[in-house]
């Protein structure tokens, strides 16, 4: 909605109206059940897209946490069974953990990416672009299994060090907390570059000419006018990369050797392994709990980068 | 305005369901749709042609291939039924999901024997009719209720020969012995397999392994836990982390070995000492749609030794009919994991067993595992 009204905002309430073929009575007016006539518009745009979630998301997840509630038995057995678990509680601060990392580090990686890529001279935008684009269409279990190439202990990586004397045995850098961040880093860049360049994109370079033109360095300007002119473009890359990479399933299994068990994979595990789907259900439940009030409290900050309001 | 374009569109989606390019329950949703003004009699053959398929589910990748040539092809030539396949993986959770939708879409399921029978004592699983099923095609042991013995493999030891070709290990002591065969080692991710062999470490004799002492075996697997690289979850994972030199032993599937043992020329070796032979099996899943005894005698079917030699050739599965032994060239049977030479070496699953616990087992296992 506020993205509706920013589209808006340029014109005078009353102009804004009347384009919409509004009497103009009262500024930006007409209320239908006492709601702006605007709103219903735009409710309208969005009705598809949100009848969409209901069929494939509301509605199957009411019936996995009506699972969490009925199977084997009603009642909250499987809560309860789950707040004493320390296997479960174990999983989710390691999730919870390794996905803010890779979270911290993916953005700064990529804003780093994106700001070659919309500034850099046009052949760094395009090596850059490439860079970005060519392992995005790669499947991810081909990436994972690339990174085991070079990080196991036989791997590209390891030779490397020891034919240049640096290191006497190989380093234990796959199949642990290592190579999963590394792994999960690398597959989510190009998702959080997207985001950012089109943040960055969005700048107005008169507003870093002046800043020039008052004598500021460029180390002050990227300080002070462009990282603050882009800081949602960072905040809504880091929720929506928190929240993706909350799912990930392959990359940590294969590139954590099995012992950093991550929380889809305790999810699949009780679901299809060893079959208990009341509680795999109230892991997922919980899951999203978690994962909601995480946003619901990042909502606020991160609100205009995800309703595409820039950094104006 | 004969229906002449529409008997030529049905001839060639039936040409089409013949070669099993298409299924036939697509076949017959097209044929609705193309042949609503065609004649009564060629709508009514649409229809016959739809009881006449199987859809199997296997674990994907080469097993379409090879269950296809070794057993789908002929079934259909001997009965005019299509077997199609499926690579989906039948896990207990999918066969569960399967049958609660009320409409099954999967006819046979290349399950664990153990998950068939827990799921056949919960009335999902169609008991195996061995009026049809003929069991003395079977090594005795391996005909349960609700699964039928189709093929074998086990969970064995292979090692680096380049670090224990002069002194190669000898059975699970030597597993778990890392001062006198140093290196790191990977283990199978969902347990089954691995308790039994920290409990063969730990002097527990063969025959008195069940029921399995959970606790002991957990105890010797997390003591080895600082020496265990992985724990690996599917076959390409356990062949990458012997290859890359990450482990110098692994315990793993035999079929995987094998592949180990050709392609990396004489690196990798394997044991079958103390190796643990798990079978797998054909179940029918309950009210399924091609039919119960269409399914049992796709079943039946597989029992034939030369078909089997197929399997064997192209997975490396050790065949379920003993007749097949014999066909195995003599330079290939060290690759059997159920040759008389090798079976005796080695201590079968317990399905029963793992039907009854399994599910406990495993989360008990991970809790060590991930902690």
């Amino acid at each position: 909605m506020r993205a509706w009204r920013a589209a808006l905002a340029p014109f005078p309430a009353a102009e804004a109206a009347d384009r919409l073929g509004a009497s103009a009575a009262s500024p930006g007016s007409v209320h239908i059940l006492g709601v702006d006539r605007a709103k219903w518009a735009a409710l309208l745009f969005v009705a598809p897209l949100l009848l969409f979630l209901i069929v494939v998301y509301v509605v199957p997840f009411v019936g996995v946490a009506a699972w969490s509630v009925t199977l084997p038995s009603p009642g909250l057995g499987q809560y309860q069974r789950l707040a004493g678990d320390p296997l479960v509680a174990s999983v989710f601060l390691r999730t919870l953990r390794v996905c803010a990392t890779v979270t911290a580090l993916s953005v700064a990686a990529a804003y780093a990416i994106a700001y070659v890529w919309v500034r850099g001279t046009r052949w760094q935008r395009r090596l850059t672009e490439l860079c970005i684009l060519i392992p995005f269409w790669i499947s991810v279990l081909t990436r994972a299994f690339g990174w085991l190439a070079v990080l196991s202990n036989r791997g590209l990586l390891n030779t490397w060090l020891e034919a240049a004397g640096l290191i006497d045995g190989p380093l234990q850098l796959a199949h642990n907390g290592f190579g999963v961040v590394v792994g999960m880093t690398h597959m989510l860049i190009p998702f959080a570059a997207f985001p950012l360049a089109s943040a960055m994109r969005a700048v107005d370079e008169r507003v870093l000419l002046a800043a020039r033109g008052l004598g500021a360095s460029r180390l002050r300007i990227f300080w002070q006018v462009f990282l603050p002119m882009t800081r949602s473009g960072v905040i809504g890359a880091a929720v929506i990369l928190f929240v993706f990479s909350l799912g990930f399933f392959i990359t940590p299994a294969i590139l954590g050797g099995g012992r950093s068990v991550m929380a889809s994979e305790l999810v699949y595990l009780r679901m299809f392994q060893s079959p208990d789907w009341g509680f795999g259900a109230a892991i997922s439940v919980a899951l999203v709990v978690v994962v909601g009030v995480l946003l619901g409290s990042l909502y606020r900050y991160a609100k205009p980068a995800l309703l595409g309001e820039g950094g104006r | 305005m004969n229906g002449a374009f529409e008997k030529d569109c049905l001839e060639i989606l039936a040409a089409k369901a013949e070669r099993g390019e298409i299924s036939r329950r697509r076949f017959t949703q097209l044929a609705a749709v193309v042949a609503a003004g065609a004649p009564l009699a060629l709508r009514a053959g649409a229809a016959r042609a739809a009881d006449k398929q199987l859809v199997m589910v296997n674990w994907g990748g080469d097993a379409i291939k090879a269950y296809d040539a070794a057993y789908g092809q002929p079934f259909f030539k001997e009965t005019g039924i299509v077997v199609k396949q499926d690579g989906t993986g039948p896990t207990e959770g999918a066969i569960t999901a399967q049958f609660k939708s009320g409409k099954p879409t999967w006819d046979l399921v290349d399950a664990d024997p153990f998950s068939a029978i827990s799921l056949g004592k919960q009335g999902m699983i169609e008991p195996i009719d061995y009026k049809i099923v003929d069991k003395s095609k079977m090594r005795p042991g391996f005909g349960w209720d609700y699964a039928a013995s189709t093929y074998f493999f086990s969970y064995i030891i292979v090692y680096d020969a380049q670090k224990f070709g002069a002194s190669p290990p000898k059975g699970m002591a030597d597993f778990f012995d890392v001062k006198t065969f140093p290196g790191k080692r990977s283990l199978y991710k969902w347990g089954a397999g691995m308790w039994e062999a920290a409990l063969l470490a730990d002097g527990v004799a063969r025959d008195k392994l069940y029921p399995l002492d959970l606790k002991r075996a957990h105890d010797k697997i997390a003591a080895l836990k600082p020496d265990i690289v992985s724990f690996w979850g599917g076959g390409a994972e356990s062949q990458q982390v012997m290859l890359s030199g990450d482990a110098s032993m692994a315990l793993i599937w035999s079929t995987r070995a094998s592949i180990l043992d050709r392609d990396s020329k004489g690196q990798i070796k394997f044991i079958w000492d103390q190796g643990l032979i798990s079978p797998g099996a054909l179940a029918v899943i309950k009210n399924n749609p091609g039919g119960t005894e269409a399914a049992m005698r796709f079943i039946a079917s597989t029992s034939d030794p030369q078909k089997q030699l197929i399997m064997f050739q192209m997975l490396g599965q050790g065949p379920a009919n003993p007749a097949t032994d014999a066909l195995i060239p003599s330079d290939q049977r060290k690759f059997n994991p159920v040759d008389p030479e090798n079976f005796k070496k080695q201590i079968a699953l317990d399905m029963p067993w793992y039907s009854e616990n399994y599910g406990a087992a495993l989360d008990a296992y991970t809790k060590v595992i991930s902690a």
